[in-house]
C-alpha cells in the first residue's frame, strides 16, 4: 500500500521567492524538502545547503572494474591461444591500454547510468511527495514555475503554507 | 523580436514537433530513395562479391573504408560539442549541442555499416567479437583493428548513453506539454522526471562526468582509428603524426557537418532561429578556421618528414600524391580543406549564412577527399614498382555511398520530427532565471 504524503506545496513565479522561502523553511527545521524547477538552479543548491551526489562513487567502480575485466580478458586470451606476433610478448602491458582504456570508459557510463537512476529511485523514497490528482496534473514545472513540496505533521501545515504566502506562492495547497 | 523567456523555449520547441509538412516529405522522398539505391547495390555486391566495388590489388582498402573513416569523423563533432565545450563552457555550445548530438550516434551507426560493407561477407561479422568458440581461437589483441572494434563499439555506446541521458528532461518537458496519447508516450522514455532538486542534482552530477568521461574518448577513438593505418609500415602510413592529425580532421568535419546541418534546421523551423543565433554558427566557424589549420600544418609536416626521412619510398610516395595520377583528388583536398576555410577569417563571410553553408559542404567533401588520398595513394604506390596500382569508382560503392548519407539523413530527418532538437533545458539554464528583485 502506498504511503499517505502529508505535508504542502506551493508554486512560485520568481526564483528568489522560492529561494527566500526554502531557506526560511531550513531556518524553522524541515528538511523533509523537495524542490521542482524548469532546469538546475545553482540559487536553489545555495538554498538547501549544497547537498552533495554519490554518483561519482559509481563512475569510480565502473572505471577499475572496466579496467580489471580488460586485463583480464587479454591475459586469459591471449594464454588460451598462443599467437606469436613479431616477437612480442604473448602477454604485453603496452597492447592492454587501449582495450583496458575502452572497456574502463564503457564500464564506468554503465556504472553511472546506473547509479543515476538508482540515486534519484532512493530519493524520491527518502522524500516524499504528494500522490494527489492535482500534484501529479501541475505541468508547468517543467515550463517556468518553481515548486516546493514539505512533508510535515498535521500541526505544522498552517506555519507552512503561511511560509509560502509570506514569500508570494502563486498557489499554496495543503495534503492531509 | 520577441524575448526568449522559459516558457516559450518550450514553445518554439515543441512546436517544431508538429507533424511533417510537405517539404519535409518531399526531402523523406528523396532521402529514402537514396537509401533504396544503397540498399539495393549492397545486396548486389553481397550477391556478386566484392569485384562489384572498385577494391582490386593491391589498393585493397577503397571507398568503404574511406566511408568509414568520413563518418567516424563526422560523429567526432556530436561528442566534442556536448562534452568538450561543456567542461570548457563554451557560450555557443546549448543550442546546437542537441542536434550535433543527434549528428555523432547517426554519423557513427552510418560508420559501423562500412566494416561489414567492406568485409563482403557480412553474415561473418561476429569473428571480429571475442567470443568463446569450439576451437578456443581468441581474436589478435595486438592488432589495431581490433582495437578499433573495441573504440567504435565503447564510442558508439557511450554516444547514445550521452544522447539519451541528455533527452531525458526535455522529453518531459514535452511530456506536460502534450496531451492524450502523445503524452503517454512521451511519459515512458521521461522515466517520471519532474525537475526536482534530487533529480537535477544526481542528472548534472552524473552529466558532467560523462562530459568529463566522454572527453578522452573523443580523442581516443580517432586516434584508434588513425592507428588501423599508422601502425602498419607502408609510406605515407607509417607516421607518429596520424593520430593528432586524423583527431583535428575529424573535429574539423564534424564541425563542418553540423553547419550543414544546423543551418537547413535554423531556416526550416523559423522558432530557432532566436535560439541557434548567428554568433553560435559563427563559434563553430572560428573552430572549423582553427582546425582547418592544424590540418593544413600536419599536410605540410608530412611532406617536410617524407623529404626529410631520407626514405626513398617515402618521397616517392609524396611526389606521386600531388603529381601522379591521382593528383586531382589531392589539389581538390587542398583547395577544400585548406583555402577555402581561410575565407572564415573575414567576419562578414562567417557571419553569412549562405557563405557558412557552401563552405560547411566544401570541407565535407574536402575531409572525404582526404581520406580517400590517405587510404588509396598510399597503397597505389608501396614499395615496388610492378605492383603498384590505380582505383577506379564502381557503380555499387558511389551507391552504397550515396545510401549511407541517405541512412544518416533518414534518421536525422525522423529526430527532429518526435525529439526535441534544442536542448531546453540547457538553453534555460543561459537565461536569467525570473526574479521578483532585479
Amino acid at each position: 500500500m502506498k504511503k499517505k504524503f502529508l505535508g504542502a506545496w506551493a508554486t512560485f513565479e520568481y526564483l528568489d521567492d522560492t529561494c527566500a522561502a526554502i531557506k526560511e523553511l531550513k531556518t524553522e527545521g524541515y528538511d523533509q524538502i523537495t524542490t521542482h524547477t524548469p532546469c538546475p538552479r545553482h540559487e536553489i543548491d545555495h538554498a538547501l545547503g549544497n547537498p552533495q551526489s554519490r554518483v561519482p562513487f559509481a563512475t569510480l567502480a565502473g572505471a577499475v572494474l572496466g579496467f580489471g575485466l580488460a586485463v583480464l580478458i587479454i591475459t586469459k586470451m591471449g594464454l588460451d591461444w598462443i599467437l606469436p606476433v613479431s616477437g612480442k610478448p604473448i602477454i604485453s602491458v603496452p597492447i592492454m591500454g587501449p582495450i583496458a582504456f575502452e572497456l574502463s570508459v564503457l564500464v564506468a557510463i554503465y556504472f553511472t547510468m546506473g547509479a543515476i537512476f538508482f540515486m534519484i529511485v532512493w530519493d524520491a523514497w527518502r522524500h516524499p511527495v504528494p500522490k494527489s490528482r492535482k500534484y501529479k496534473d501541475y505541468n508547468r514545472f517543467m515550463r517556468d514555475r518553481f515548486g516546493i513540496v514539505v512533508a510535515c505533521g498535521n500541526d505544522d501545515l498552517m506555519k507552512i503554507e503561511a511560509i509560502f504566502k509570506n514569500h508570494q506562492a502563486e498557489e499554496v495547497t495543503l495534503e492531509n | 523580436m520577441s524575448q526568449l523567456s522559459y516558457g516559450n523555449i518550450n514553445d518554439k520547441v515543441v512546436n517544431s514537433m508538429e507533424p511533417p509538412g510537405k517539404s519535409w516529405m518531399v526531402s523523406m522522398v528523396l532521402i529514402l530513395g537514396a537509401l533504396s539505391m544503397g540498399v539495393f547495390a549492397w545486396a548486389i555486391q553481397l550477391r556478386h562479391g566484392l569485384e562489384w566495388s572498385g577494391i582490386n590489388h593491391p589498393i585493397g582498402w577503397g571507398v568503404y573504408i574511406t566511408n568509414f573513416v568520413f563518418w567516424i569523423g563526422i560523429g567526432h563533432a556530436g561528442t566534442l560539442i556536448s562534452a568538450v565545450l561543456y567542461l570548457v563552457r563554451a557560450p555557443f555550445r546549448n543550442s546546437i549541442y542537441r542536434a550535433s548530438e543527434a549528428m555523432t550516434v547517426f554519423a557513427v551507426m552510418t560508420a559501423g555499416l562500412f566494416p561489414l560493407i567492406h568485409l563482403g561477407r557480412a553474415w561473418f561479422a561476429y569473428w571480429l567479437l571475442p567470443y568463446p568458440n569450439q576451437r578456443e581461437l581468441w581474436v589478435n589483441f595486438k592488432s589495431p583493428l581490433l582495437w578499433d572494434v573495441f573504440a567504435i563499439s565503447t564510442y558508439m555506446s557511450v554516444s547514445i548513453a550521452f544522447f539519451i541521458l541528455g533527452l531525458i528532461p526535455d522529453l518531459a518537458t514535452v511530456r506536460d506539454e502534450s496531451k492524450g496519447i502523445k503524452r503517454f508516450l512521451y511519459s515512458i522514455p521521461a522515466l517520471c522526471f519532474r525537475g526536482t532538486n534530487h533529480q537535477w542534482l544526481h542528472y548534472m552530477r552524473g552529466y558532467l562526468l560523462f562530459a568529463a568521461i566522454a572527453t578522452p574518448l573523443v580523442f581516443s577513438v580517432h586516434s584508434i582509428v588513425s592507428w588501423d593505418f599508422a601502425m602498419s609500415s607502408l609510406p605515407g602510413w607509417h607516421s607518429t603524426i596520424f593520430a593528432p592529425y586524423f583527431v583535428a580532421g575529424a573535429i574539423f568535419s564534424g564541425c563542418a557537418m553540423v553547419l550543414t546541418i544546423m543551418i537547413p534546421l535554423r531556416q526550416a523551423f523559423p522558432g530557432f532561429k532566436e535560439i541557434i543565433k548567428v554568433k553560435n554558427l559563427e563559434g563553430m566557424a572560428k573552430m572549423i578556421i582553427f582546425t582547418s589549420l592544424i590540418v593544413t600544418y600536419a599536410y605540410i609536416v608530412e611532406f617536410f618528414i617524407a623529404y626529410y626521412s631520407g626514405s626513398p619510398y617515402e618521397r616517392a610516395l609524396f611526389w606521386f600524391r600531388p603529381f601522379g595520377e591521382m593528383s586531382h583528388y589531392f589539389w581538390l583536398m587542398v583547395s577544400c580543406n585548406c583555402i577555402v576555410p581561410l575565407t572564415l577569417f573575414v567576419k562578414k563571410i562567417r557571419t553569412n549564412i549562405p557563405a557558412l553553408f557552401i563552405i560547411s559542404l566544401l570541407v565535407n567533401v574536402g575531409m572525404w577527399l582526404e581520406r580517400f588520398v590517405i587510404v588509396g595513394t598510399s597503397l597505389a604506390h608501396e614499395f615496388v614498382p610492378f605492383a603498384w596500382g590505380s582505383y577506379q569508382f564502381e557503380w555499387a560503392e558511389i551507391w552504397i555511398t550515396i545510401g549511407s548519407f541517405g541512412w544518416f539523413f533518414m534518421w536525422f530527418f525522423i529526430f527532429v520530427k518526435i525529439m526535441p532538437s534544442i536542448a531546453i533545458a540547457e538553453m534555460k539554464e543561459t537565461l536569467t532565471p525570473p526574479f521578483r528583485k532585479n
